[in-house]
């Protein structure tokens, strides 16, 4: 975080209550904000889009005024509470606090604990904004469900009882624009190594019967640099499931294949009883079907190597800061110059990134930045000078950075009110193939 | 707010007597013809209980809560004693809200409400023990009290507080103009306690206004929700508070404080044999 009083310009997360887009994530759950007005309306225009069953600014909201602060608000939780379930038809109820009741210091946990003692499926968390960016309070979010709602479960859903079931924690929702369609490619791969998976977010989940049973999962996977990672350890001390973690955002074959089979050799070791030979029969088909698609394009890219992008610039959170570079360098031929870490990651994760990072390629060195602050981002990249045809991959807020440099541009990021993402994904062998659509859709759009 | 009333803020430790000293001040200022309006900063609202007679006053935030913010001036403001004007913030139950912005809603619903009319001479805030978040530095922030006083006794805690409390205060002055007009001792009966008070205040840069020397007629007077003033106006703890009443009236000696460090005040404790008093207490 930065120091005190340091100001920072285009932050490219939003503040701890931002997670209540996870709730909204889950198919019929609820996010239920105690907090200002202005809170969801925040969220809702950050991520543009992202309203689902109840969120951003139609969420339930307390509406916390000055009356509120000075007497305490949790009177009007309790209406609002109530309320929710005469308007709303739901099967899981978040309640997360912004900073006036954090400040006040509303004892929100006895309000919902009234709620759960009459057997309702309601949760708190506490989610002020000076707390932390929403990568963190994603993973409390999801730890306050376990705790409170997921536990009441354990009996029916006995610990690491199904071998063949594992927990995904990848895209968080919403901050990741790709997350629905990611969490489905997920899905579909790692069922295609015979595993059966809860991804837990998203219309492939199976809203909170699927949480219900995390503690039978033999083992979890985490793909992710840093966010999630409090999610997985707090499961370990739960359920003792160990972690697959996987670092970076595969994209492509390489990262994708290396993925998968590491995915294949820990649930050989977690003894999730999978048919092997048929796993790596399913890699492979996939791994052709990729290539046929690269054989495909090599003429093209032949003929037009001097028009299509040399060298690219990415802003992103740390997963797909490594992920896109590894993929761009390795499997486009676009040189990745300097990238940007734009989520705040905590000082302990840098050097394992920088590493990860470094391991794309012993012949050049990416220069990467953590930089929470994208206007310095774009200050390095505006004073960066390099040869050739360049593309920026960042939020909505680089398009006119682009236009500056005369690069091209593709919006991969949020906030981005310039592009419209319903079930793309970017990460799996499709990911890989759909990011070189995107890419080179960019550049072609210029011609002509 | 009109420039020629003389806002007062009284801040000093929980316990030391503020709402006693500033209740028997204010009577004694009426009594000299001055008009004064009290604002008990305090949430549980018993700075005026002296002045009115009663405890049964309906809060600022009482009023807020019950009927939003168009409140009647007339409905949370009461005449006591010599027509002083008797307001209390008031604040939510213990434990929950804050009552720090309570204050800060409060006075500025008093603003809204014009209810610094012209013909006040004073207005003295009655706040609440430690000046323990921003709420209840409100009174000494810009456009509001210009001069605090500080109710301590010669005992370590209550210049402990007064010296904290100095802090806010010339953490403010830079930019409100507040200054210290003084310390008023609530005397305990401590040994040596003048001198010591004397010693600290010239340390804080500022002045020991008064010395209100210990008397049960407070005690009796309180009892009968009056003050001594009030109560007993032949007797000598009334001519005392007289006394308080026309140094603060005739003060002008405004200074920014400097508060001192941990160690130098326990030095000035030990110079005047305070630890030594306490080491003896705790002779069983």
């Amino acid at each position: 975080m930065p120091a005190l009083n340091e100001m920072i310009e285009q932050p490219r997360f939003s503040c701890a209550i931002g997670a209540l887009q996870s709730v909204v994530a889950i198919p019929r759950a609820v996010p239920i904000l105690h907090s200002g007005p202005g809170c969801g309306d925040m969220v809702s225009g950050f991520f543009e889009r992202s309203k689902g069953y109840a969120g951003g600014d139609t969420s339930p909201c307390t509406n916390f005024n000055e009356k509120d602060v000075v007497f305490g608000g949790s009177e009007k939780l309790r209406k609002i509470i109530k309320n929710t379930y005469k308007v709303l038809d739901t099967d899981l109820q978040v309640v997360l606090t912004g900073c006036t009741g954090g400040i006040v210091g509303d004892d929100i946990e006895s309000v919902v604990q009234e709620f759960q003692d009459a057997g309702k499926p309601i949760v708190s968390v506490d989610t002020p904004g000076f707390k932390c960016n929403n990568y963190v309070s994603h993973s409390h979010v999801v730890k306050a469900i376990i705790d409170q709602y997921v536990s009441l479960y354990e009996e029916d859903n006995k610990t690491r009882s199904d071998r063949k079931l594992v927990n995904l924690f990848a895209s968080i929702p919403y901050q990741d624009p790709f997350w629905k369609g990611n969490l489905r490619e997920y899905k579909r791969l790692l069922e295609g190594l015979g595993l059966k998976v809860n991804v837990l977010f998203g219309p492939d989940s199976g809203g909170v019967t699927e949480w219900q049973t995390i503690p039978k999962a033999n083992f979890n996977i985490l793909v992710s640099p840093w966010y999630g990672k409090p999610i997985t350890d707090h499961l370990k001390r739960l359920y003792g499931q160990e972690t697959y973690w996987f670092h970076s955002v595969p994209i492509g074959a390489n990262e994708t294949e290396k993925f998968l089979e590491g995915v294949l050799d820990f649930a050989a070791l977690q003894k999730a009883d999978i048919d092997r030979k048929k796993a790596e029969a399913f890699i492979k088909h996939e791994t052709d079907r990729y290539y046929e698609e690269i054989d495909n394009l090599a003429t093209f890219l032949l003929e037009f190597r001097y028009g299509l992008p040399r060298y690219a610039h990415i802003l992103h959170d740390a997963g797909y800061v490594v992920g896109m570079s590894k993929f761009l360098l390795h499997e486009t031929g676009v040189v990745p110059k300097e990238v940007f870490v734009v989520d705040n990651t905590p000082e302990k994760y840098r050097e394992q990134i920088e590493k990860d990072l470094a391991s794309t390629s012993d012949k050049r060195t990416i220069p990467v930045f953590f930089e929470a602050d994208a206007g310095e981002a774009q200050e390095t990249i505006k004073q960066a000078d390099h040869k050739g045809r360049g593309i920026i991959l960042g939020s909505g807020w680089d398009k006119s950075l682009a236009k500056e440099k005369n690069c091209d541009f593709l919006s991969v990021a949020v906030p981005s009110p310039v592009r419209l993402v319903l079930t793309t994904n970017y990460v799996g062998f499709s990911g890989g193939l759909r990011l070189i659509e995107d890419i080179y859709q960019t550049a072609l759009h210029t011609y002509g | 707010m009109e420039e020629h009333i003389r806002q007062i803020a009284i801040y000093g430790k929980g316990g030391i007597g503020k709402s006693t000293t500033t209740q028997n001040l204010t009577a004694g200022l009426a009594e000299r013809g001055k008009n004064v309006m009290v604002v008990g900063c305090d949430p549980k609202a018993d700075s005026t209980r002296l002045l009115l007679g009663t405890l049964a006053q309906k809060t600022v935030l009482d009023t807020l809560r019950e009927e939003g913010d168009e409140i009647e001036l007339s409905s949370i403001m009461r005449e006591g004693f010599h027509g002083i004007k008797c307001v209390e913030s008031g604040g939510p139950e213990p434990g929950v809200g804050c009552a720090g912005r309570g204050i800060i809603t409060s006075i500025g619903l008093l603003e809204q409400q014009g209810a610094y009319t012209d013909d006040l001479d004073y207005v003295f805030y009655d706040v609440l023990g430690d000046v323990v978040c921003g709420g209840f530095a409100m009174p000494m922030r810009e456009g509001k009290a210009r001069e605090i006083y500080i109710v301590a006794s010669g005992e370590m805690m209550a210049l402990y507080a007064a010296n904290n409390i100095s802090k806010g205060i010339a953490k403010y002055a830079k930019k409100s103009g507040v200054r210290l007009g003084g310390i008023i001792c609530n005397s305990r009966n401590v040994d040596r306690e003048i001198d010591l008070l004397k010693a600290f205040s010239k340390e804080l840069g500022t002045q020991l206004i008064y010395f209100v020397p210990r008397n049960n007629v407070v005690q009796r007077a309180e009892i009968n929700r009056k003050t001594v003033i009030e109560y007993e106006p032949k007797s000598t703890q009334a001519d005392e508070y007289r006394k308080l009443a026309s140094a603060i009236d005739q003060n002008d000696m405004f200074t920014i404080p400097t508060p001192m460090t941990q160690e130098r005040l326990e030095e000035i404790l030990l110079e005047y044999g305070l630890m030594d008093a306490l080491k003896d207490n705790y002779n069983i």
